[in-house]
C-alpha cells in the first residue's frame, strides 16, 4: 500500500522525520518495501481555461482551441475528446519539456493552424496514468498559476503489509499504530462529524436478506450534487496512491477507502428503484456489467447489492446493481448528470467477499480490504467522513438522515496473563507497561485476578483473538530488539540419519560426477520422447505445457543437461531428486558420455558400458555393497545394452546405454545412464580372519552360445565347484574362426583355497571335474 | 713382478668402460684361471719360507685388485643407473591423463554448510515429501481455505487435489505427528511457487526449516538459534535482527535478518533472510501436543547462494550449464 508521507503527517502531527518513520514502521511489523518520490508537475505548465473551440477544416478529430492562461490567449491544436469550452486544464508553453511525453513543446503548424503550446493529459505531465483526455481541474483552481506550485512532489512510503494487519491498510491505521508505538495522539478524520440521524426519514430503504454476509449497511443521501473534477489536492493524493482521479464523488469514495480503510460506493439515487436496496445472495447465472466493463456471471454464494425491478425473472423482484464489497455496476454508478447520490458504507463478511472475488477473478481495493477484515463498526463514521467531503467538494447538500441497518459488533474478550510475555518471549515488561501498550492500541483492559486480565480488542483488530496475539502486541510495541539470545535447554539425541544423502553425493563427486539439480516439472511430450513412464501427477495450473506434469524419472532431466552441454568433451552427471510414480520416490540418476580417460596427446578411452558399469561397481564397493546386473528390456535403453541393477540382491533400478534414437533426438553421442531408488542399503560390515593358505589356480575355457550371459556360466561354475572355489574371473573372450559360428569362448581363471591347509592337487582336480561335468551337462564345450 | 701385474690390473680396471669389460678384467686376474689365481696356485712350488713371503705379497695384490674391481663396478653401475634415469626423464609440464572432475551443486554446498551448523548444535536433519496434501501444507498450519495468507504463496495444485508444497513447513506437522517432544530438527528441501519466473524468482527453490519444541522454549531461544547460525555462517560478531511479521503458523511472528558485510560490495547491510516465530497453538492442537512451546524458522537457501557469490540470475541454478555449475568445486 502506498502511503504519502505528507498525508501521514496530517493524521500524525508528531510523526518523526522520514527515515526514522520508515525504521519505526518496520520495527512494529509494518514492512516498508521502498520509499519513492512522485514528481511535481513539470515547470512551464500553467492552469488555463479553454474559451473557444472550433473544428479544423480537413481534420476529423483535431480541434482549434483558444486558451486563456490568465494573462493572454493562445491558439492550441488538440485532439483530446474532452476538449470543451470552460474546461480548466493544463497548458504547456513552448520550451516546456513534458516528462510523460518525452518531448519539448514548441510552436508548430498543424493542419495550417499555428499551435502555440500543448494542452496536456495527465500522462504527458507524468502525474498519473491516463492518456485518454486532458487533465481536468476543479473550478476553484487559480487560473494562470504554475501547476508545479499546486502539484509539488510527494514522498511515498510503499508498505508491504502482511494479511493479518488489515487494520493498517489505511493512512488512519498506520497513524494509529505508529501513535501507539510513539505514545502520542493521532487525528481521526471522522471524529466530531455529524453521522446523520437514523430517526430522520430520508425515504431510502435497505433490506438485508443475508445478515451473516452483510452485518451492517448504511446509506446517506446527498442532494443537489454537481459532478465535477476534484480539487488538485485530492487528485494529487489519489495519484500518489496510484489511482486515477475521476470526479468529485468517486474520488471521495476512493479517498476514504485509503484514508480510513473503509470502502464505500456512491449510487445515483435515480437508479435505485423505489429508493430501495436489497442485499441478497445471487441466483445462479444472474449477470451484471461491472464498472470495469467486465460481464460478470454469479453463483449462488455471491452476495449482491440489488434494486427492485419488474424485469427480474428470478423471483426476487430485484436486479443486481453491484457486487457486495467487490465492485459496483457500470450502469448504476455516478454519471456526469447525477444530482443526488446515495452513499453506501457497509460491512461484509470476509470469506464471502474473498470467495466471490477469487471466483470472478477480480482484485479491487474494496475486496482487498473486506477479505482481510474492515472494522465492522466503522461504517457510520466513515459514511460521515465521505458524505461531508462530497458535500464540500460537490457543492451538494447533506441529508440529515441516515439509513443504518444492522448492528454494531461487540468484540469478545480475551483472557490474558501478563506473565505469559516473559514465558514466551523472554522479555521483562512490567504489567503496568503492558497495560499501557494494550490500551494505546485501543484495547480495553480489565484486571479480573492475579495475573489474569480480560482484554477487549478494538473492532479494527481482526487479528487479535487469543492470548498469544496479545503477547505479540506487547512484544511488538516494546520492541523485538529486547529479545535476549538464549539456547534451549533440552535433552535430545538426534537419530543422525543422512537424510540429504550427503555421503553418496560426496562419493560421486570423488568419482568425477558433477551434481545437477533439475525441475520436477516436465511434459507428457518429453516423457514420451524419452520412453519414460507416463506421468502420474498432472498440474492443475501449470506455468506452461513444458512444465505441466511431474517427472517419473530423472534421466530425461539429465539428458536435457547433457544436451545443454553437448559441446563438452566428457560428461559425468548426477542428480539426487524425487520422481513421482505410484509413490513419490527419491532416486539417484547418473549419466556419462564422451571421453572417460585420456585424450589430447595421450591415448583416449571413451566411456563405454564397461567403463560405466565399472564406476557403478566401484561406487557400490565403496559403500560395501554388491551389485549384479541382469539383462533387461527397459524401453529407454539400447536393447542390447540394457540391464536391471540389483543392489544387495534387490532390484533397485536400471543401467545401460540410452537408446540411440533417444540419444539422436538429444544430439548426444553414445550415452550411458543409471537410475537407482534411494536410499541405498549399505553392505554388511564385519571382521573376517585373513586367509593365509595359498590358493591353487586353474584356467578353463568354456564354449557356449554367444547369447548365454557370463553370469549364467559363472553361477553354474560356482554351484558345481564345491566349497573351495574362492575367486572366479573371466580373462578372455573369443568368437571367430576357431570355434563354431554363434558360439563364444569364455576363458575364466579359478582360485581354490582351503581355509586351514594347503589343498592337494587331486582335490582341486576333483572340483574341476565336477565343474566340467556340470558345464557339459548344460551343453557347453570345454576348449583345450 | 707382482707389482707390475698389479699396476697392469689396476690400469685395465680403470680402463674398463662397461660392466662386461670389467668382468673380463676380473676374470683375467681373479678368475679360476686368472693371473693372480695362477700365481697363488704356483706357490706350492716354492719353499715354505718363500711361500710365506710371496703368498703375502700376492694376497695383498689380490685384495687390492678385488677392491678396485668392486669400486669400479659400483662406479659403472651408478653410471648405468644415471643413464637409465636420464632416459626415463619425462616432460612434467605436459598435461596428465584427464579424468572427469566432479563437484557438488552450489545449493548442495550451502545446504551442507547449514546442516553442519545445525548438526553441531544437536539438531536432527530430516526430509519430507515434495508432493503434499492441503492438510499438511495449509490446514494443519493454521491456514484454512478462506485465509488470505494463502494468497502469499501461489500454489501449484495437481489435478487430483494435491499440491506441490509451498514451503518446508508441512514437515513440522509430519514430524510432530510421528515424534514426541522435546526435539530439535531442521528440514532442507525443495519448495514450489506458481510465480512468474525472473532473475530472482523461480517456480522451484529450496528452503531450510527449523523446528524446536520442548517444555519451555522461548523466543529468546529462537533468537539464539538464528544468532548461532549467523555466527557459524558469517563469523563472530555477526548481528541478527527480528522484526514483527506474520505467518499463520506462528504467534508471535517475526522475520529475521543478518547484519553482514556483503563480500561483493564490501558494504555492511541487513540480509533479509526469512520468517520465524513461536509455534501457533493451533498447530500444536492439530498434532495433539499440549503443555509445550516451540519455535520455528525457515528461509530460502538460494538467497544464501545468490547474494554472497554475486550470481545475477536464479535461473542459473537449474539451467544445467556446466560453465556455471563447475565454478563451485573448490567450495567442497
Amino acid at each position: 500500500m502506498n502511503l504519502p508521507y505528507s498525508w501521514l503527517q496530517e493524521l500524525l502531527p508528531d510523526a518523526p522525520p522520514l527515515q526514522e518513520t520508515v525504521d519505526l514502521l518496520a520495527s512494529i511489523g509494518l514492512g516498508v518495501e521502498q520509499v519513492f518520490t512522485r514528481p511535481a508537475a513539470p515547470a512551464g505548465v500553467v492552469v488555463a481555461r479553454i474559451t473557444e473551440v472550433a473544428a479544423i477544416e480537413g481534420s476529423d478529430h483535431l480541434l482549434r482551441a483558444t486558451v486563456d492562461d490568465g494573462e493572454q490567449t493562445h491558439t492550441v491544436v488538440t485532439g483530446a475528446p474532452n476538449t470543451r469550452v470552460g474546461l480548466l486544464t493544463a497548458f504547456a508553453r513552448p520550451g516546456t519539456t513534458l516528462p510523460g511525453a518525452g518531448f519539448t513543446v514548441e510552436v508548430r503548424d498543424m493542419m495550417g493552424v499555428p499551435s502555440e503550446g500543448v494542452l496536456c493529459s495527465p500522462k504527458e505531465l507524468d502525474l498519473y496514468d491516463y492518456a485518454g483526455g486532458l487533465i481536468a481541474f476543479s473550478e476553484d483552481t487559480p487560473l494562470g498559476r504554475e501547476l508545479c506550485e499546486l502539484w509539488p512532489e510527494e514522498t511515498v512510503i510503499e508498505l508491504e503489509l502482511t494479511p493479518n494487519r488489515a487494520d493498517a491498510f489505511s493512512v488512519l491505521g498506520v497513524a494509529r499504530d505508529l501513535a501507539a508505538k510513539l505514545g502520542v495522539d493521532y487525528k481521526h478524520p471522522a471524529h466530531g462529524l455529524d453521522q446523520g440521524d437514523t430517526g430522520t426519514e430520508d425515504n431510502l430503504r435497505v433490506v438485508i436478506d443475508d445478515p451473516e454476509g452483510c452485518p451492517r449497511f448504511t446509506l446517506r443521501l446527498i442532494e443537489e450534487v454537481s459532478v465535477a473534477p476534484s480539487p488538485i489536492w485530492l487528485q494529487r493524493r489519489l495519484a500518489s496512491l496510484g489511482l486515477r482521479p475521476r470526479n468529485n464523488i468517486v474520488d471521495v469514495t476512493n479517498y476514504v477507502t485509503f484514508e480510513l480503510g473503509q470502502p464505500s460506493h456512491a449510487y445515483d439515487r435515480a437508479d435505485l428503484v423505489d429508493n430501495t436496496i436489497v442485499v441478497r445472495r445471487a441466483n445462479e447465472g444472474e449477470t451484471l456489467v461491472a464498472l470495469n466493463e467486465a460481464a460478470l456471471e454469479f453463483s449462488s454464494a455471491d452476495l449482491l447489492i440489488t434494486t427492485p425491478s419488474s424485469e427480474d425473472t428470478s423471483g426476487d423482484g430485484t436486479v443486481p446493481i453491484g457486487v457486495a464489497g467487490v465492485i459496483g455496476g457500470l450502469h448504476h454508478s455516478v454519471k456526469a448528470d447525477t444530482t443526488a447520490v446515495a452513499l453506501e458504507v457497509a460491512h461484509f463478511e470476509p470469506v464471502t467477499i474473498r470467495k466471490t472475488a477469487k471466483r470472478l477473478g477480480l482484485s479491487t481495493d474494496a475486496h482487498y480490504r473486506f477479505e482481510r477484515g474492515v472494522d465492522p463498526n466503522l461504517p457510520p463514521a466513515a459514511s460521515a467522513r465521505a458524505a461531508h467531503l462530497i458535500a464540500e467538494l460537490g457543492g451538494g447538500r447533506l441529508h440529515p438522515g441516515l439509513t443504518d441497518v444492522g448492528r454494531a459488533k461487540t468484540p469478545e474478550t480475551i483472557d490474558f496473563r501478563p506473565s505469559r510475555v516473559a514465558f514466551l518471549v523472554d522479555i521483562d515488561v512490567p504489567a503496568e507497561q503492558q497495560r499501557r501498550y494494550l490500551e494505546a492500541l485501543g484495547c480495553r483492559v480489565e484486571v479480573v485476578g492475579d495475573d489474569h486480565w480480560q482484554v477487549t480488542a478494538p473492532t479494527w483488530r481482526f487479528d487479535l483473538g487469543i492470548e498469544e496475539d496479545l503477547v505479540e502486541e506487547v512484544a511488538r510495541l516494546h520492541g523485538y530488539d529486547h529479545i535476549p539470545t538464549t539456547l534451549p535447554a533440552m535433552h535430545f539425541v538426534p537419530e543422525g540419519d543422512d537424510a540429504t544423502h550427503r555421503k553418496l553425493r560426496d562419493l560421486l563427486v570423488g568419482l568425477g560426477f558433477q551434481e545437477t539439480i533439475n525441475y520436477v516439472f516436465t511434459s507428457d511430450d518429453e516423457l514420451a520422447k524419452t520412453a519414460a513412464p507416463e506421468a502420474q501427477v498432472k498440474l492443475l495450473n501449470p506455468q506452461s505445457a513444458e512444465r505441466s506434469v511431474l517427472r517419473t524419472a530423472l534421466y530425461p532431466s539429465l539428458l536435457g543437461v547433457a544436451r545443454v552441454n553437448r559441446s563438452a568433451e566428457r560428461l559425468a552427471l548426477f542428480e539426487v531428486g524425487r520422481v513421482f510414480v505410484e509413490e513419490e520416490q527419491e532416486r539417484l540418476g547418473l549419466l556419462m558420455n564422451g571421453l572417460w580417460a585420456g585424450g589430447g596427446w595421450l591415448e583416449a578411452r571413451e566411456v563405454d558400458f564397461f567403463v560405466f558399469k565399472g564406476i557403478v561397481e566401484r561406487f557400490a564397493a565403496t559403500l560395501g555393497a554388491e551389485v549384479r546386473l541382469e539383462p533387461a528390456t527397459h524401453p529407454m535403453l539400447h536393447p542390447g545394452v540394457n540391464a536391471t541393477l540389483f543392489w544387495q540382491d534387490e532390484a533397485i533400478g536400471m543401467i545401460g546405454q540410452i537408446h540411440p534414437e533417444i540419444a539422436a533426438a538429444y544430439e548426444l553421442p553414445p550415452t550411458f545412464v543409471a537410475e537407482l531408488d534411494l536410499p541405498l542399503a549399505p553392505g554388511p560390515i564385519g571382521f573376517r580372519e585373513i586367509q593365509r593358505q595359498p590358493y591353487a589356480e586353474r584356467d578353463l575355457a568354456i564354449v557356449a552360445p554367444r547369447d548365454v550371459p557370463y553370469a549364467r556360466i559363472a553361477d553354474m561354475i560356482t554351484e558345481a565347484a564345491g566349497g573351495y572355489l574362492v575367486w572366479l574371473e573371466p580373462f578372455d573372450l573369443y568368437e571367430g574362426a576357431q570355434i563354431a559360428a554363434g558360439q563364444r569362448s569364455v576363458a575364466v581363471r579359478l582360485r581354490f583355497r582351503h581355509p586351514e591347509r594347503a589343498l592337494r592337487d587331486a582335490e582341486v582336480d576333483a572340483d574341476m571335474q565336477q565343474i566340467v561335468t556340470a558345464l557339459a551337462a548344460a551343453g557347453y564345450d570345454i576348449r583345450d | 713382478m707382482h707389482e707390475k701385474m698389479r699396476d697392469e690390473a689396476l690400469e685395465e680396471i680403470a680402463a674398463a668402460a662397461s660392466l662386461p669389460e670389467l668382468q673380463e678384467v676380473r676374470v683375467k686376474y681373479l678368475g679360476k684361471k686368472g693371473l693372480i689365481t695362477q700365481q697363488l696356485k704356483g706357490l706350492g712350488a716354492l719353499s715354505p719360507d718363500e711361500r710365506k713371503t710371496v703368498g703375502q705379497q700376492i694376497n695383498a695384490v689380490k685384495t687390492e685388485v678385488s677392491e678396485a674391481v668392486e669400486k669400479r663396478r659400483a662406479a659403472l653401475e651408478r653410471e648405468a643407473l644415471n643413464r637409465k634415469l636420464e632416459q626415463e626423464r619425462v616432460d612434467v609440464t605436459l598435461p596428465g591423463t584427464e579424468l572427469p572432475v566432479g563437484g557438488l551443486h552450489l545449493l548442495t554446498l550451502v545446504t551442507n554448510r547449514l546442516t553442519d551448523v545445525f548438526r553441531s548444535l544437536g539438531y536432527d536433519v530430516v526430509s519430507g515429501p515434495e508432493l503434499e496434501d492441503e492438510y499438511h501444507n495449509f490446514d494443519a498450519l493454521n491456514t484454512p481455505d478462506w485465509h488470505p495468507a494463502r494468497d502469499l504463496q501461489d500454489t501449484f495444485w495437481t489435478t487430483d487435489g494435491r499440491l506441490l508444497r509451498t514451503h518446508t513447513s508441512p514437515m513440522q506437522v509430519r514430524y510432530m505427528e510421528a515424534h514426541t517432544p522435546p526435539f530439535k530438527i531442521v528440514v532442507p528441501g525443495k519448495v514450489f511457487r506458481n510465480e512468474a519466473v525472473d532473475v530472482t524468482h523461480e517456480a522451484m527453490f529450496h528452503q531450510l526449516e527449523a523446528l524446536v519444541v520442548g517444555e519451555r522454549i522461548t523466543m529468546g531461544d529462537l533468537k539464539g538459534a538464528i544468532d548461532e547460525m549467523a555466527t557459524a555462517l558469517f563469523g563472530p560478531g555477526t548481528k541478527t535482527r527480528l522484526q514483527p511479521s506474520y505467518f499463520p503458523f506462528v504467534e508471535p511472528g517475526a522475520e529475521f535478518a543478518i547484519w553482514w558485510r556483503n563480500p561483493r560490495s564490501g558494504e555492511e547491510e541487513w540480509l533479509e533472510l526469512g520468517g520465524c516465530g513461536m509455534v501457533h497453538p493451533n498447530v500444536f492442537k492439530a498434532v495433539g501436543y499440549e503443555g509445550v512451546t516451540g519455535f520455528a524458522f525457515g528461509f530460502g537457501i538460494e538467497r544464501l547462494a545468490l547474494v554472497p557469490y554475486g550470481i545475477p540470475d536464479i535461473r542459473y541454478f537449474f539451467g544445467g550449464d556446466l560453465r556455471v555449475l563447475e565454478q563451485f568445486r573448490g567450495a567442497l
